[in-house]
C-alpha cells in the first residue's frame, strides 16, 4: 500500500481516537489565550452581512477570541460539511438544519449542549422549542428561529375576482378545494386557485397526519405514517391538478425548482399557496401584492396539526477544541440583544421569548404579521425529528408527487412506495 | 557471422534503442510520475477499498464484502440512471460533435468576421456550468420560453419541456450540444494544422469540395477527432454539473434526469453511504473504460497517424 | 496563407453570413437574455421577459461587487492567481509528459498510457473526500495549494491526451533530422516539437483558463475562507435555494466573470489562428 494510502488509514484511525476524548471541556471556564473559532452557516448575500457584523460584535467583546465565518449556499454547505467532518476538520460551530441534525448527531457529530450550561443559557427558550432540537434527551442544536406551516393568500387576486376571504379558523380542505376552483373559474388559464402542495411539503404531509391524530414517524424513527393518509395526501394533489385548481404539472414542477422569486405566489399565478410564515417578507416583496397569512385548513376539526418548526439550529462540533468558547459564542447569538437587533427575522422569528419582544418595535409589517402568526396560532406538540437515513425524505417526496403528477404512479402506489422507501433508507442508516 | 551471431547482435542493437530512450523518458514523465504517486494514486486506492465498506463520512469505515458492489445489480434506480446516461451519452456526443466539425469547417478559413464568430459560437460554452445556467435554461425551455413563444407563433402548443419528465432529458441533450465550443475549438487548431498546400493541390486537380473534405480533411483530422470522441464520451459519462443545476440536484421530475454521476453524488454526499457511492465509481469506471478501449480499437480501422 | 479553397459567390457568402448571424442569435439568446436582465431591477426580472431594455439600470453592479465581503474584486484576483498557476502548471508539465508518450518508446509504455488515461475516468466526487483528508493532514486547505500543484503534475490528463493526439500528427522527419544532426531529445523537444505545437499550447491555456475559471466543487470544497473564495464559489453565494435570491446581482456578477475568460478567448483564438505555414520547412 502506497505511503499515502496508508497515511489516509492512519488519519482515520486518529480522528476515531480523537473522538473518544473529546466532550470533557465544555463546562470549564473560558480561557483567557488566543482562540479562532470556526463557524460556518448557508444563506445568501444578505444574511452573510448581517452575520459578520454580529461576528465582529462579538470579537469586540471577547478580544481573545477570533470568530472565523464561512458561508456557502445550501447545497455547496451540505458538501462541504459532509468532507471536512470525513477530515475531523469540522468547523466549531455551524448552522445546522432539522433534515440533518439526528443524522449528524447519531453519528457522534455534535456536542450535547447540556454540558455547555455554564455558557449557554437556554431559559428565555420555549421548552417546545428547545425539544426541537434534543435527541434522546441530549441537545444537540439550539433552535435559532421559529416557523409555522401556513397559507399565504394573495389578497389582491381575491378583491379582483370579488372572492370573499375564507374564514380560517373554521375550514376544511374540500373548502380550500372549492375556493380555489372559483378563483381558478376566475382565472381563466392566467391564475390558478392554489399553488400545487407536494413540493417542499413535507411539513404539510406530516400535519395531515397529525390532524388526525397519527404522525410521520414515532418515537424510535419508524416510519408509522398510514398508508390511506399518504394516499389521501396524494390523490388531493392529483384532484387539484387534475379539475385546474392547481396550475398544469410541468408548471408546477417548473416553478418549484426555479426558487421562491418565480413561485407561483411570487410571480400572482396562484392566490393560496403553502408556506412558512416566515417567508412573508420575502414573498410580498417578490410579488409586489398583499398577501395575508391564513391557518391551514382542516386545524379545527380534530387536533391542531400545526406545530413549532425550527428555522435551523446553531450547534457545535463535538471534536471542536474550545466547547466553552464555542458555547459561549451561541450563546451570543441566541442571547445577545444587540445581535439580534442585527440578525432581526432574516433567520425566521427568534426562538428566545425575551429576544422576540425585544426586537418587536424594528420589525417591517410583514415580519410583524408573521411574528403574530406565530404568537396566535394554536399548535401542538413538535414531531419527532427526522430520524437519522431520512435525511432525503423532500426529495423522496418530491420524486413521489412528480410520479402522481404525470400520471407514473397512482396516489396508492406512491403511498405504498414512499413508506416503503423511508423505511428503507431509515433502516440502512442504522 | 553465423546466422545466429546476427540475429542476436540485431536483437542487441533493437534492446539498446529502448534502453536509451528509458532514461529520456523518466525525466520527461517525472512531473506525471511524482503527480501519480502523490496526488493520485492515494485518494484512487482509498476509494477503492471504500467500495468495499460502509462509510458514513464521521465514523470509521466497516467492512461489509461485495455488498456495494452486489446492490448495484439489485437497484432499481441505478438501473434507471444508467439508462438516462446511456441515452444522453449515445445522443449527446455524436450531434455535439456533428455541430462542432460543421461549425469548425464554417468558420476554418475564408470568411470576414471570423474572430466574431467563433467567440459567439464559444460562448454559451463558458456558461454551461454555470450556477445561472438553470435560470437561462428555464427562459428558453420553460413553459413561459423562448421555445414555445416560437412555436405559439406558429401555432403549435408547446409544454413545460423541462419540467415533464418525457422530455426534460432532450433539454439536458440539446444543453450538452449547445456547447460545442469546446471540441469546436479543438477541431479549430486541428484544421489549422493541415497544410493549405494540400487543399491547393486537390483544387488544381479539380477536386470538388466534398471529394476534399473525405479525402484530405477527414483523414488528416482523423487524430483529433478520434480526441475528441474518446474525451467527449468520457465527458458525458461524467456529467454532472449541468443535470444538477438544471434539475436543482434532484434529478428529476421523476428521475429522468437522473445522471449516473449524479445519483452517485447523492448516495455519498446526502446519504452519506460513501462506500456504496465508491463502488458505483468504480463500476462507471469499468464501464467508460470498456467504451475508451473500444474506440481505441477500432481506432485502428479509420485514425491516420503520420508516424 | 490563406486563399479561399474555391472561388465563392457573393450569394452564397450573404447567405452563409445570415445563416451564422441566425445561429448565433439563437445560440447566443440565454447570454443576451442574462446580459438584459443584469440591466434591469432585480424585481422586475422575471415580470419581463423579452430582450428590449427601457432603461439602463446599473444598480445591480454595484449592489453585487459589495454585497459580499470582501468585495467581489477579491474574487476576481483570487481566480486570476489560480488560474495563472494551474495554466503554467499544465502547459510546462502536460507538454513534457505528451513528447514522452508520442516520440519515446520505453518499457510499459502501453500501460503507462492506459493508467494516464484511466485516471480520467473516475468522478471527483469519491476521489474528493480521501484527497481532502490527505491535504488536510499536510496542512494545504485553505490555500490554492490542492488546487494548483496537482496542475504542476500533470494530473490533467486531458491535455496530456490531447498534447499527444498533436504531436502524433507532426511529421517525424524533421525529428529525424535533428537526431541526425546530433540533438538529444529535449533539444528536439525545445527547438522543434514545442514550437510547433503552439495550436495545442493555446488550447490548453485558453482552457485551462475556462475550466479553472468555472471549477466550482473542488474550490468549494478546499476554499473554506470566504478571503480565499474564488469567482464559481462567490457566484454560488448568491443563489440559495431556502430564502429570496437576489438574481440581479447574480447576473451582474455573472457578465463580470464572463468577461476575462471571453476576453482570453479573443486574445488566445489569435494563436489558434497562426497556424503553421508549411510543415516541410528545413
Amino acid at each position: 500500500m502506497s505511503r499515502t494510502a496508508l497515511a489516509v488509514a492512519a488519519s482515520l484511525v486518529a480522528s476515531l481516537l480523537a473522538a473518544c476524548g473529546s466532550g470533557s471541556g465544555a463546562g470549564g471556564d473560558l480561557t483567557a489565550e488566543p482562540v479562532t473559532l470556526r463557524f460556518t452557516w448557508w444563506g445568501a448575500d444578505d444574511r452573510h452581512k448581517r452575520t459578520q457584523q454580529v461576528i465582529e460584535m462579538f470579537q469586540r467583546r471577547h478580544p481573545n477570541i477570533t470568530v472565523k465565518g464561512e458561508f456557502k449556499e445550501w447545497n455547496g454547505y451540505w458538501d462541504s460539511l459532509a468532507t471536512t467532518m470525513a477530515a475531523n476538520d469540522a468547523p466549531d460551530i455551524m448552522q445546522m438544519d432539522e433534515l440533518y441534525i439526528a443524522s449528524y448527531a447519531e453519528r457522534g457529530a455534535l456536542l450535547d449542549l447540556n454540558e455547555a450550561k455554564k455558557h449557554l443559557d437556554t431559559a428565555n427558550f420555549d421548552q417546545k422549542a428547545l425539544a426541537t432540537g434534543a435527541v434522546d434527551g441530549k441537545q444537540y442544536g439550539l433552535p435559532v428561529g421559529l416557523g409555522m406551516y401556513s397559507i399565504m393568500v394573495n389578497t389582491d387576486l381575491l378583491a379582483k375576482y370579488n372572492i370573499p376571504l375564507p374564514d380560517d379558523t373554521k375550514w376544511s380542505w374540500d373548502d380550500l378545494k372549492a375556493i380555489g376552483e372559483q378563483v381558478s373559474k376566475a382565472g381563466g388559464g392566467q391564475v390558478f386557485g392554489v399553488q400545487s402542495p407536494g413540493i417542499n411539503d413535507t411539513a404539510g404531509l406530516s400535519i395531515r397526519a397529525r390532524q388526525q391524530g397519527k404522525s410521520l414517524f414515532d418515537a424510535a424513527g419508524k416510519v408509522v405514517l398510514p398508508p390511506e393518509i399518504a394516499t389521501q395526501y396524494w390523490q388531493y394533489i392529483s384532484d387539484l391538478a387534475k379539475t385546474g385548481v392547481a396550475a398544469p404539472p410541468s408548471v408546477t414542477v417548473e416553478k418549484a425548482s426555479a426558487g421562491l422569486n418565480q413561485s407561483a405566489t411570487a410571480t400572482g399565478t396562484a392566490a393560496f399557496g403553502f408556506w412558512w410564515n416566515t417567508q412573508l417578507t420575502a414573498l410580498t416583496a417578490a410579488s409586489g401584492a398583499k398577501l395575508k397569512l391564513l391557518r391551514l385548513p382542516g386545524e379545527s376539526q380534530g387536533k391542531p396539526g400545526a406545530y413549532y418548526k425550527p428555522s435551523m439550529f446553531w450547534s457545535v462540533s463535538a471534536r471542536s477544541k474550545h466547547p466553552a468558547e464555542a458555547a459561549a459564542f451561541v450563546s451570543f447569538l441566541a442571547n445577545d440583544e444587540e445581535a439580534a437587533k442585527v440578525l432581526l427575522t432574516e433567520r425566521g422569528v427568534p426562538a428566545n421569548q425575551k429576544i422576540r419582544a425585544a426586537i418587536a418595535a424594528q420589525l417591517k409589517e410583514t415580519d410583524k404579521a408573521a411574528k403574530e402568526y406565530l404568537d396566535t396560532v394554536p399548535v401542538s406538540d413538535p414531531p419527532r425529528i427526522t430520524p437519522n437515513g431520512a435525511s432525503t425524505l423532500d426529495a423522496i417526496l418530491k420524486r413521489h408527487t412528480e410520479d402522481v403528477l404525470f400520471g407514473r404512479a397512482t396516489p396508492d402506489a406512491a403511498a405504498a412506495s414512499f413508506i416503503k422507501e423511508v423505511q428503507s433508507e431509515v433502516d440502512a442508516a442504522k | 557471422m553465423s546466422a545466429l551471431d546476427e540475429l542476436r547482435q540485431l536483437r542487441h542493437g533493437a534492446v539498446q534503442v529502448r534502453k536509451r530512450d528509458n532514461k529520456a523518458a523518466f525525466w520527461f514523465l517525472a512531473p506525471w510520475f511524482a503527480g501519480l504517486v502523490f496526488i493520485t494514486i492515494g485518494p484512487v486506492l482509498a476509494s477503492f477499498g471504500l467500495g468495499f465498506t460502509k462509510y458514513n463520512l464521521i465514523q470509521p469505515p466497516r467492512f461489509i464484502g461485495f455488498a456495494n458492489f452486489a446492490r448495484i445489480f439489485s437497484d432499481e434506480r441505478l438501473h434507471n440512471a444508467l439508462r438516462v446516461t446511456f441515452t444522453y451519452v449515445l445522443v449527446s456526443v455524436p450531434l455535439q460533435l456533428a455541430c462542432a466539425l460543421g461549425v469548425a469547417l464554417l468558420l476554418d478559413r475564408g470568411l470576414r468576421g471570423l474572430a466574431f464568430y467563433r467567440s459567439a459560437f464559444y460562448l454559451p460554452s463558458l456558461l454551461g456550468s454555470s450556477v445561472a445556467i438553470a435560470v437561462l435554461w428555464t427562459q428558453v425551455f420553460g413553459a413561459e420560453g423562448l421555445l414555445n413563444r416560437v412555436l405559439g407563433f406558429f401555432g403549435v402548443e408547446g409544454r413545460g419541456w423541462i419540467s415533464d419528465p418525457d422530455t426534460a432529458l432532450s433539454t439536458l441533450i440539446v444543453l450538452n450540444v449547445w456547447t460545442f465550443g469546446s471540441p469546436m475549438i479543438i477541431f479549430l487548431a486541428g484544421l489549422r494544422q493541415i497544410p493549405a498546400v494540400y487543399y491547393e493541390a486537390a483544387a488544381i486537380d479539380g477536386a470538388s469540395r466534398w471529394s476534399q473534405f473525405w479525402r484530405i480533411t477527414l483523414p488528416l483530422l482523423s487524430p483529433i477527432l478520434f480526441f475528441n470522441l474518446v474525451l467527449q464520451i468520457i465527458h458525458a459519462f461524467q456529467s454532472f454539473t449541468q443535470a444538477f443545476v438544471v434539475s436543482g440536484g434532484t434529478g428529476g421530475p421523476s428521475d429522468s434526469t437522473m445522471f449516473y454521476t449524479l445519483y452517485l453524488y447523492q448516495q455519498g454526499f446526502s446519504r452519506f453511504d460513501m462506500g456504496y457511492a465508491s463502488a458505483l465509481a468504480w463500476f462507471l469506471l469499468l464501464i467508460i473504460a470498456a467504451f475508451t478501449a473500444i474506440n481505441f480499437w477500432a481506432a485502428k480501422y479509420w485514425v491516420f497517424y503520420d508516424d | 496563407m490563406t486563399t479561399d479553397r474555391l472561388p465563392v459567390g457573393r450569394l452564397s457568402s450573404l447567405a452563409k453570413h445570415a445563416g451564422l448571424i441566425l445561429i448565433g442569435f439563437v445560440m447566443l439568446y440565454p447570454v443576451l437574455w442574462m446580459v438584459v436582465s443584469s440591466l434591469r431591477p432585480g424585481d422586475e426580472i422575471f415580470r419581463s421577459p423579452g430582450l428590449i431594455l427601457d432603461s439602463l439600470k446599473t444598480e445591480n453592479y454595484t449592489e453585487g461587487w459589495y454585497a459580499l465581503s470582501p468585495s467581489f474584486g477579491t474574487y476576481l484576483l483570487n481566480s486570476a492567481t489560480l488560474v495563472l498557476g494551474c495554466i503554467i502548471g499544465n502547459l510546462v508539465s502536460c507538454s513534457m509528459a505528451a513528447y514522452a508518450f508520442a516520440r519515446l518508446h520505453f518499457s510499459g509504455k502501453r500501460w503507462w498510457f492506459g493508467i494516464m488515461l484511466g485516471t480520467i475516468m473516475l468522478p471527483v466526487h469519491v476521489i474528493i473526500v480521501p484527497q481532502y483528508v490527505l491535504f488536510s493532514q499536510i496542512g494545504w486547505v485553505n490555500t490554492f495549494l490542492p488546487l494548483i500543484v496537482p496542475k504542476i503534475l500533470a494530473t490533467d490528463a486531458f491535455f496530456v491526451f490531447l498534447m499527444v493526439q498533436f504531436i502524433r500528427g507532426l511529421p517525424k522527419e524533421l525529428d529525424e533530422a535533428a537526431r541526425i544532426d546530433g540533438c538529444g531529445h529535449p533539444r528536439i523537444f525545445l527547438r522543434i516539437v514545442l514550437p510547433l505545437m503552439k495550436p495545442a499550447l493555446a488550447t490548453t491555456t485558453i482552457f485551462t483558463f475556462i475550466w479553472t475559471w468555472n471549477d466550482f466543487f473542488t474550490q468549494l470544497i478546499y476554499l473554506t475562507d470566504p478571503d480565499m473564495y474564488t469567482v464559481p464559489v462567490a457566484l454560488r453565494s448568491f443563489v440559495d435555494s431556502t430564502v429570496a435570491t437576489s438574481w440581479g446581482s447574480q447576473f451582474a456578477m455573472s457578465v463580470v466573470s464572463i468577461i476575462p475568460i471571453f476576453l482570453a478567448f479573443l486574445i488566445g483564438q489569435r494563436y489558434l489562428v497562426k497556424g503553421i505555414a508549411t510543415t516541410g520547412g528545413k
